[in-house]
């Protein structure tokens, strides 16, 4: 009790030193101290991502763009910084745009009638054919699944497990399901092609003589010993091994679309819906002109983010048969003389390339967007 | 009304109209369509009918694609169960699979010519396979660096993201809005392209031999976990927050006693997915850290078993050991996602994310 009259006490003079404080701090706006926690505790907060995000993305993206107008070399270059600390003293000698002109001039290093930059990101541009694949199956499966069905949800689990697993092990299963006696050629009748070696679908050469022959004779032309088609070499050196990739991503992804149509779907009006199916429509035209519109935002933004993710493809082509101009995606190129050559500055000319491509086809997909809304 | 449901539910309902005679052949063929849910001239399916059939039609579809999801599974697994001990049939054996081996571990477990028992792929997965990498090197090493490199920067990383969520979401100071798209637009950087300045760093920091490189970045936290987390954080009534503050409690008190629990279904969501992506990153490892240097990852390491597209000493003889080391890669992340399926998708369909 006496404790307790005591806090009461200081309560109360504390409340009277408040009162008699109050007049005199006026001038002072006593508020701030709040506000002043809330920016010192906001920034306190907020600290660990914005060093990080300035660390590791901001200063390396300035450092990147830097070091593409210089020669520096990681294996007798020195330290990164101390090198790039005498900026203009390393300018490359032979201009400062050189790597830039080297990536759309040098013609050298493939048998290909384009340059090395033009090579690679054809095969990149190729693996985009999964992309519209992936998109009409997985609206397919979407559509299928928000059917008012018992087990849609397992379903969805189901769908999603290639998502989740290791692009290491789906490669590996890939690669021997679609072997020469593999799994693949048994289902689609192809393990006697070759006088009975099987189709080969993952090699870099085009078809082969006899195999080509094959195809020739069974959709009934005549065989001849070298076709044109056959010998061209970016169409046709190894397109089966950008299909097998193809089917492998386009597998691997569709779990994910899959998920983000049904939560565009199930955000589609029922009325509406409804509406149309009183006014007499049929489910085919109530899905083009009710719930396509609806759904516009998802597939855009999943076309944006799919497109992005495309241009940026690596670990497929090289788990299945390594890096080289026939089927790598464009990053191999930063990847092979950037870093494992060590040629820095090469490579960061490619990145900064590769950063104004995704930038301005995803500004033409936005632009796209903008015209259609009008 | 009884009747008028019968009626109406009646599956072979004959619109008999008196203008129009139809053909006996048009007649039964309506009566076939109409047994199948689908309405003609002659006959107007029930509604009842025509959902049963469209749904018996997607259960086909659907199981169909179901087995086209999990048959590689499946696969992945009979191949690892291939005895290739006799080396000159092994690579016959292990493409020739369709469902099980012709001849498995099962099969010769206990013969007395392949003595190896049923895990003999997995043994040698465990015992020699990884010494591709360099001659120290053993799987519970690799497994102790995939351990180090989802579990450190997932679980510190993600309380760093929460953190700033926080801040962003439900803190009022001066340069919030600007501090923010300045980090949001740091997602418009692709990787790639940044790649080779990220690596000289690394490299002038000594980072790459002992693997921190996988680590230390993702301890700061990343952007898009943060930017969900404070989409979460929004539906939270600021009440609370004000509440705790009148009672006396500072924002770190705030931060630990009531984001942290609150959130906690976003944050888990969240930090089980780039758990999988830590585990599965396998280009992180291949590009950042030197092959044959301790630090790499398991991913990395089976790769190497396969030696980039055939060249690997197990890709000619034993790829079944290759195929044991892709099993025990997968496992983990599924037993994960089984157990958190729920969580997981459902963080999907709200965020719209993909990974």
């Amino acid at each position: 009790m006496e404790d307790s009259i005591a806090v009461n006490e200081a309560v109360s003079e504390e409340d009277a030193a408040a009162i008699e404080a109050v007049p005199q701090k006026k001038q002072k706006k006593p508020i701030n101290q709040a506000k002043l926690q809330d920016n010192l505790w906001g920034w306190i907060f907020c600290i660990p991502l914005i060093v990080g995000t300035v660390w590791f993305v901001y200063i390396c993206l300035i450092m990147a763009f830097l070091l593409s107008f210089t020669n520096y070399n990681i294996i007798n270059g020195g330290d990164m910084f101390a090198y790039m600390g005498k900026f203009s003293e390393h300018i490359h000698p032979q201009g400062a745009f050189y790597w830039y002109k080297f990536a759309f001039t040098n013609l050298t290093k493939t048998s290909y009638p384009m340059n090395e930059l033009g090579a690679y990101l054809f095969n990149t541009v190729f693996y985009m054919i999964g992309i519209p694949i992936g998109m009409v199956l997985s609206m397919f499966f979407a559509v299928c699944m928000s059917r008012d069905i018992k087990g849609g949800n397992v379903f969805r689990v189901l769908y999603y497990l290639p998502c989740v697993a290791s692009t290491v092990s789906i490669v590996y299963t890939f690669k021997l399901m679609f072997s020469q006696q593999g799994v693949m050629n048994g289902i689609l009748g192809l393990k006697s092609f070759d006088n009975g070696g099987g189709f080969q679908w993952i090699n870099l050469n085009g078809t082969t003589d006899l195999a080509w022959n094959t195809i020739i004779q069974k959709t009934g032309g005549t065989p001849t010993s070298q076709s044109a088609f056959m010998n061209d070499p970016y169409w046709c050196q190894g397109i089966f091994t950008k299909l097998v990739i193809i089917v492998m991503s386009v597998w691997k992804g569709l779990g994910g679309t899959i998920i983000l149509y049904i939560a565009g779907l199930s955000g589609v009006n029922a009325a509406t819906k409804e509406a149309a199916q009183i006014d007499g429509a049929n489910g085919w035209k109530i899905f083009w002109k009710v719930t396509m519109p609806d759904l516009y935002p998802v597939i855009f933004y999943n076309i944006v983010t799919s497109v992005i993710g495309g241009m940026q493809i690596y670990m497929e082509p090289t788990l299945f048969i390594g890096e080289q101009y026939i089927t790598s995606g464009y990053v191999s190129l930063i990847q092979m003389n950037g870093i494992k050559a060590g040629k820095s500055s090469q490579g960061a000319a490619y990145g900064m390339i590769l950063a104004v491509i995704i930038f301005a086809l995803t500004m033409f997909q936005f632009w796209l967007d903008s015209r259609n809304k009008d | 009304m009884e009747n008028m449901e019968n009626v109406e539910n009646n599956v072979e309902q004959p619109v008999v109209q008196e203008e129009e005679q139809y053909s006996a052949l048009s007649y039964a063929v309506g009566a076939v369509l109409a047994f199948f849910g689908i309405s003609s001239k002659t006959h107007r399916a029930s509604k009842k009918r025509a959902k049963f059939v469209g749904d018996i039609f997607t259960y086909i579809i659907l199981l169909f694609g179901t087995f086209l999801m999990v048959y590689p599974f499946w696969w992945m697994i009979a191949a690892s169960f291939a005895d290739t001990t006799d080396s000159a049939s092994a690579t016959q054996i292990i493409r020739e699979i369709v469902w099980w081996p012709t001849r498995s571990t099962a099969g010769s477990a206990f013969s007395s010519t392949h003595a190896g028992g049923l895990f003999w792929n997995y043994r040698i997965f465990f015992t020699e396979g990884l010494t591709v990498v360099n001659d120290d090197f053993t799987f519970w090493r690799a497994l102790l660096n995939n351990l180090l490199y989802s579990i450190v920067p997932v679980v510190v990383g993600v309380i760093t993201s929460a953190s700033a969520a926080f801040s962003f979401a439900k803190i009022n100071w001066i340069g919030r809005n600007a501090v923010f798209y300045f980090l949001l637009a740091a997602i418009m950087v692709p990787g790639p392209s940044i790649m080779t300045a990220q690596y000289a760093m690394y490299h002038g920091l000594h980072w790459q031999e002992n693997g921190l490189v996988l680590i230390i970045p993702g301890m700061f936290g990343s952007i898009m976990t943060a930017f969900f987390i404070r989409q979460f954080l929004f539906g939270l009534p600021t009440s609370i927050i004000e509440a705790a503050k009148i009672d006396g409690a500072g924002y770190f008190r705030i931060f630990c006693g009531f984001i942290l629990p609150l959130a906690m279904p976003a944050i888990m969501a969240q930090g089980l997915l780039s758990f999988m992506g830590c585990w599965n990153n396998y280009m992180g490892s291949y590009i950042m850290i030197p092959d044959n240097s301790n630090a790499v990852n398991l991913p990395h390491a089976i790769a190497k078993m396969d030696g980039y597209g055939g060249g690997g000493r197990y890709a000619s003889q034993n790829y079944a050991a290759v195929i044991a080391g892709s099993v025990i890669c997968v496992i983990p992340v599924m037993v994960l996602f089984a157990c958190f399926q729920k969580l997981i998708i459902s963080s999907l369909m709200l965020t719209g994310s993909k990974e």
